[in-house]
């Protein structure tokens, strides 16, 4: 995820810098590797951040503090962030 | 109770907070970003410089970014102190981890600055 801040600072960079350097990140993510790459990008932050929610809701205790409630809980976000990985997989071919 | 000489705020509990403070600035912002950017398909440029050309997209942005630059020190830090401790690399293990902590520092630092380049910039 470090790297990946690199890869979207300069897509950041270049798409706001002139009228041309939009052009030509929009030319570039049309490519087939560029979308893989962003693709993993996306896979990453969204699985960081799911799990991240559920970091923050068991620090609430609004996850429950059972064996159980644990158990399910890390599967939810295994599902759900392979849900969502998907969607963003179909968002950008 | 926590007491590395590297640790971001000399308090595990300040640097727990940390944690979780930026990590709801950096959620808000990614969902916000995202969704903005699949609520406008076929975006242009003059619509995308627009956005970021107001006074209340850089000033979250910057948010972001400081929220980042904790964010990602104290998940390093972390990592670091997890992992590359004595029992992994031996005798030179407390070398070897500042080495690293500070080549994330050193990266953190130069990405936040150009950020800042990116968003006053344009």
């Amino acid at each position: 995820m470090f790297f990946g801040i690199i890869v979207l600072l300069w897509g950041l960079d270049k798409s706001l810098a002139s009228e041309q350097g939009f052009a030509e990140v929009k030319e570039c993510l049309t490519g087939g590797f560029a979308k893989l790459v962003v693709w993993g990008l996306l896979s990453a932050l969204l699985y960081h951040l799911v799990a991240g929610i559920r970091h923050v809701l068991m620090d609430m205790g609004l996850a429950g503090e059972t064996m159980e409630a644990g158990k399910l809980g890390s599967k939810a976000v295994l599902v759900i962030a392979a849900v969502l990985i998907l969607l963003a997989g179909v968002w950008i071919w | 109770m926590v007491t590395y000489v590297t640790n971001f705020s000399r308090s595990g509990l300040y640097d727990w907070m940390a944690q979780r403070v930026s990590a709801v600035v950096l959620a808000v912002y990614t969902i916000f970003l995202l969704g903005y950017v699949i609520a406008n398909p076929g975006m242009d440029y003059a619509q995308w410089n627009s956005l970021f050309s107001q006074g209340w997209m850089r000033v979250f942005s910057l948010l972001t970014l400081v929220a980042l630059g904790a964010h990602a020190w104290v998940g390093m830090w972390t990592i670091t102190t997890d992992y590359l401790t004595q029992m992994a690399l031996g005798k030179w293990a407390g070398a070897v981890r500042f080495l690293v902590q500070s080549l994330c520092g050193v990266l953190m630092f130069v990405l936040f600055v150009w950020g800042i380049q990116i968003l006053w910039g344009i």
